[in-house]
């Protein structure tokens, strides 16, 4: 057990959680990542329980005798600081507890609160602490008995003890007389369990005491029981509905034991009521308290605390789906299970004892029997479980195996299942050896009854029943993966085989187990399951091949640190997910199952190729001489020993077990007869039948799956067309935009043209008027032009009449010059000065118009008008 | 009888390769097969298995619970890849009846036994059995001797592996996870053998 507790963070190495577990190199970063948030939310959930435990510790007191409140709420004080000191076992705090209380006032203050816990209310009353202390020192030195010590012990004390504490539930008087020797062995056995958690014994740290009790220390190898720590009596008060079911049932199956019911409960308990004659009055006795328990739960709790019982389950639950506190975790885990309930007395001692009396005798013969092969695989697998794990020293390994070899004897019909290693190591981790062996029982046996066993049948069940749930939740990943050619349970069913270990991150295996143990049943499982694939189906629908999907689906799941994320989508998302839905789907699944497994067994044993049923005849064969034998030996230490009755007993079970073999066996051996042929055939048909329907529906499947293909081959085509379509709408819209602008533009130079235009026409308007005032200027000119070439004319005229005048008067003049020529020279001068005026004037009007003649008309008209104007004003 | 209740194995194996086959770009060029491996408890499954993947081996690796997966492609010299999705069952005897769903419609199953064990190698036979009655038909089957280099603890003289092997038409190897001895080759060999789908 010392090698079995947490190891310190900081010890850790670099790759390890804080678990101890290893780190896979990928996850180190994100692991460091929510390291954080963790430890958050664990100081959250610690101050919640906290609370949570003060307050239905309170509660409880009042159903409680009242005058133990007062002693109830002292050792809670006590509780709680234990509950500050961190990390410490509950052994340690029992130990501490213990230890410090050395008076037998105090002694009976734990023990009242024992009694508080205890399975009986009537009892409790009655019983005060003497006698508690007594069932405590009971359980103490019969744990204390060690392998070789056993015989010796078990005959006188041992039996005596067991009785004692029995006694003491059904008689209290009784045990006053022995009181007296009860209190030594209580401080033995916890100075004992002390040293244990310290040091395991070794020479350095064990005092004086540790050699005084030599023998004691003897048994401490095999001393592995511890209490659950008081504070958490509330919680296994509000489980005990849970298990006490599973009791009843036991107890059942115990009434029923002469009827040869082929169970392991039977032989368990037939063991038990061996032991001791009187240990089968007080299990009986047992029995009927337990029958009058609940009758009185009926009563007493529903009288006296139904609503706050109501109300704290509740409150429970949530604080469980919250996560349960690291230090609490283990006991608490015993809560939910029942270990104490389930707890029979030297039990797993005595399983330890056979395999070590068989392990000097039967080694050789025995290893080709069921329980060699197992033990064989049990010793293949030891150090395959949690390679590395600081715990798994050399001592843990051996408590391991202890473990599985201890499980292999009390339930035959699972043995040992790889799997179980791992579960066994972290339950090792959590609690003491024998309480871990309790708490294996209780998961194996009763949570997933027909898991492990050879055929595992249930295991095949649920992967169906997880299909058809998971078809219904995601039937769009499912068809994907129908595509992909992916069979969830590939992936699923490791996921269940190991409950999740090694499969998501430890932190969220802790949570996922947190919940499962307390619903006690498998629900958890498959809303676990549900939850990954919700949180990891959008992603597995892009994968393109089965290799792909799987990597995804295992590295994701792999990689879920976010804990409560998970357990709040698997607990509220599917809450639907509940266990009469997962028990009806189970019926309808199992025929199926069974079919194939029995075709499967019938062919080992015809054609002898599978080892698995043939080895089974094997060890049936092997076993009845091996058993007698060991009766014979054992028989002869009984006559020393007045407890031996139990070893008859225990073998008289035995002989039943053997009793069924041979019927197995003369079964088989009447295999070929014409009855079982029919069967054969009958089986044949429902299975062929069987095939056919889930051929049908898996054609059905392949149909809608192809459907769904087609149909997603359809809207591909479509989303292509409409893309294309889109493309080109895009393509016509950027065209029509491009002609819009281009309109624009053109718009715009069409405007400036315009503009152009009209100012064109105003010019040619404008030019036009200036035309037409120029036309008429022009023909007014002309019309002044014609008067002044008329007037010219005339002049010309008169020049022209003039001139001849003036010739005429020229030649008259010279006529008669030449006729009066004296007196000619005073004359002619005058008349000379007179003509140059008259040539000059000619010769003006003669050259004007010749220079006229080669000009344009402008220029023309212009001069003509001035000349005009002139010559007018000139002739005016 | 036999026939009859061989016809819906051979029927939902024909479910199972189709669906399989469904799913991949199977093309001359790049092959995709699902491979299975088969075997006692702790004859070195997961080892070899990581060995070829990862490259590393690891002395205490944990126990295999159902089964686990891993996938590798390889490239072969006529430039094929090959990509090999790997299934490594549990070894448990019981978990045997959880094998069909692991090696229906798997193209290969490697059969691994410990030289160092006789038992293994019985127990190899036992699953070539089963193999060859429920197995797809074209299945290619591999036997492997692991943990060659324990030679001084052999058990399992090489001649019988290749006598079995030989009988069985399957392809024989011994090989050594933790040396890396021959584990390539046991890949590569299998990827040769490998019938390729028709190019159209």
């Amino acid at each position: 057990m010392a090698g079995f507790c947490f190891s310190l963070p900081h010890n850790v190495e670099p790759m390890r959680d804080s678990y101890g577990f290893a780190l896979r190199p990928q996850h180190a970063q994100s692991y460091r990542q929510y390291a954080s948030i963790y430890k958050e939310e664990e100081g959250e959930r610690a101050d919640k329980w906290r609370r949570f435990l003060e307050q239905t510790v309170k509660s409880s007191q009042s159903c409680s005798s009242e005058g133990k409140l007062e002693e109830i709420s002292k050792a809670k004080d006590s509780d709680i600081k234990e509950e500050t000191s961190s990390g410490s076992l509950s052994e340690g705090n029992d130990f501490s507890i213990r230890k410090s209380c050395e008076g037998t006032e105090i002694e009976e203050e734990t023990s009242a609160e024992r009694v508080s816990e205890g399975r009986d209310l009537s009892l409790e009353k009655s019983c005060e602490g003497t006698k508690v202390e007594g069932e405590t020192g009971a359980e103490l030195v019969s744990e204390g008995n060690d392998l070789s010590g056993r015989k010796s012990f078990k005959g006188t004390e041992i039996g005596e003890q067991t009785n004692l504490e029995r006694q003491r539930e059904a008689d209290a008087e009784t045990k006053e007389g022995k009181e007296g020797t009860v209190p030594a062995r209580v401080s033995e056995g916890n100075d004992s369990i002390g040293k244990k958690s310290v040091s395991d014994g070794s020479t350095a740290s064990s005092s004086e005491k540790e050699v005084h009790y030599l023998e004691e220390r003897k048994a401490r190898k095999v001393q592995t029981w511890g209490e659950i720590r008081p504070s958490l009596a509330a919680v296994e008060k509000l489980m005990r509905n849970h298990v006490k079911k599973a009791k009843k049932i036991e107890v059942e199956q115990t009434n029923g034991k002469y009827d040869n019911l082929p169970s392991i409960e039977e032989s368990e308990h037939l063991e038990v009521v061996s032991e001791d004659i009187v240990g089968e009055k007080v299990c009986t006795k047992e029995m009927l308290d337990n029958s009058i328990n609940d009758a009185r739960e009926g009563n007493a709790l529903e009288d006296n605390d139904s609503p706050e019982f109501h109300s704290h389950l509740k409150e429970l639950e949530t604080l469980v789906q919250g996560g349960v506190p690291k230090d609490l975790r283990g006991e608490v885990w015993q809560a939910f299970v029942g270990v104490k309930t389930r707890r029979v007395e030297s039990y797993y001692e005595d399983l330890l004892a056979q395999e070590s009396d068989s392990g000097e005798r039967k080694e050789q013969d025995d290893s080709s029997g069921a329980l060699g092969k197992w033990r064989k695989q049990i010793e293949k697998d030891i150090s395959r479980t949690f390679p590395g794990h600081p715990a798994l020293d050399e001592n843990g390994r051996n408590s391991l195996r202890r473990l599985l070899i201890a499980y292999a004897r009390h339930n035959p019909s699972v043995g040992y299942c790889q799997a179980m290693n791992f579960f066994a190591g972290l339950l090792l981790l959590l609690m003491p050896e024998e309480n871990a062996f309790w708490a294996l029982v209780g998961i194996i046996d009763d949570y997933f009854e027909g898991y492990y066993t050879e055929q595992m049948v249930e295991s095949q069940v649920d992967q169906l029943v997880f299909e058809e749930l998971l078809r219904e939740r995601f039937p769009k990943l499912v068809n994907h993966l129908d595509y992909l050619g992916v069979q969830v349970a590939w992936i699923t069913g490791p996921w269940f085989l190991s409950i999740f270990v090694n499969m998501i991150p430890w932190e969220s295996v802790l949570r996922v187990w947190d919940v499962l143990l307390f619903e006690g049943n498998r629900v958890m499982l498959f809303r676990t399951a549900l939850a990954l694939m919700d949180l990891y189906g959008p992603a597995l629908v892009t994968t393109k091949d089965a290799g792909d999907a799987t990597t995804l689906l295992q590295s994701l799941a792999g990689s879920t640190f976010d804990s409560s994320q998970l357990v709040f989508t698997a607990c509220v998302s599917f809450l639907a997910v509940s266990e009469a839905r997962l028990e009806e789907l189970r019926e309808k699944h199992r025929p199926s199952v069974l079919v194939v497994v029995e075709e499967r067994s019938k062919k080992g044993r015809i054609w002898k190729d599978s080892k698995g049923l043939a080895s089974k005849l094997h060890s049936f064969k092997h076993d009845p001489g091996s058993l007698v034998e060991e009766m014979k030996t054992n028989e002869g230490d009984g006559m020393e020993n007045a407890g031996d009755k139990s070893q008859l007993k225990s073998h008289s079970s035995n002989l039943d077990e053997l009793l069924h073999s041979l019927n197995v066996d003369s079964e088989v051996d009447s295999l070929p007869d014409l009855q079982e042929q029919v069967v054969w055939l009958k089986v044949e048909l429902c299975r062929m039948l069987e095939e056919k329907r889930s051929t049908i529906i898996r054609a059905e499947e392949l149909e809608t799956a192809l459907m769904e293909m087609v149909k997603q081959d359809n809207r591909r085509e479509l989303s292509a067309r409409v893309e294309q379509l889109e493309r080109e709408v895009a393509e016509l819209q950027e065209a029509l935009a491009d002609k819009k602008l281009q309109e624009t533009a053109m718009l715009q130079v069409l405007i400036r043209v315009e503009q152009e235009q009209k100012v064109t026409e105003d010019a040619r308007r404008r030019a036009e008027q200036d035309l037409a005032a120029q036309k008429y200027v022009v023909h007014m000119l002309q019309e002044k032009y014609d008067k002044a070439m008329a007037s010219i004319n005339e002049m010309e005229k008169r020049v022209l009449m003039a001139e001849s005048m003036l010739e005429a008067t020229l030649q008259y003049e010279s006529g008669q010059s030449k006729a009066l020529s004296p007196r000619g020279d005073r004359i002619p001068s005058p008349r000379v000065e007179i003509p140059p005026p008259k040539s000059r004037l000619l010769n003006f009007g003669l050259g004007w118009r010749e220079r006229n003649k080669g000009k344009p008309n402008n220029e023309e008209e212009r001069r003509e008008s001035q000349c005009n104007e002139r010559s007018e004003s000139r002739t005016l | 009888m036999g026939c009859s209740a061989s016809l819906p194995e051979r029927s939902s194996n024909q479910l199972g390769r189709g669906n399989s086959e469904n799913g991949g770009g199977q093309d001359a060029k790049n092959l995709r097969v699902k491979l299975v491996l088969l075997g006692d408890s702790g004859v070195g499954k997961s080892c070899i298995v990581l060995r070829f993947v990862r490259g590393q081996f690891d002395p205490t690796s944990k126990v295999t619970v159902g089964a686990s997966f891993l996938s590798q492609t390889i490239a072969l010299q006529d430039s094929t890849t090959v990509k090999f999705e790997i299934w490594d069952t549990a070894g448990q005897e019981r978990y045997a009846s959880l094998a069909p769903l692991y090696y229906r419609g798997a193209a290969v199953a490697v059969v691994v036994y410990d030289i160092t064990s006789l038992e293994s190698f019985n127990k190899a036979q036992y699953w070539v059995k089963e193999l060859q009655k429920h197995g797809s038909s074209d299945i290619v089957l591999a036997l492997v001797g692991n943990k060659a280099d324990l030679h001084e603890q052999r058990e399992v003289p090489i001649q019988d592996g290749i006598e079995y092997a030989e009988k069985n038409g399957m392809f024989f190897i011994e090989t050594s996870a933790k040396t890396a001895d021959n584990i390539n080759e046991l890949f590569e060999e299998i990827a040769k053998r490998l019938p390729r789908p028709s190019t159209n």
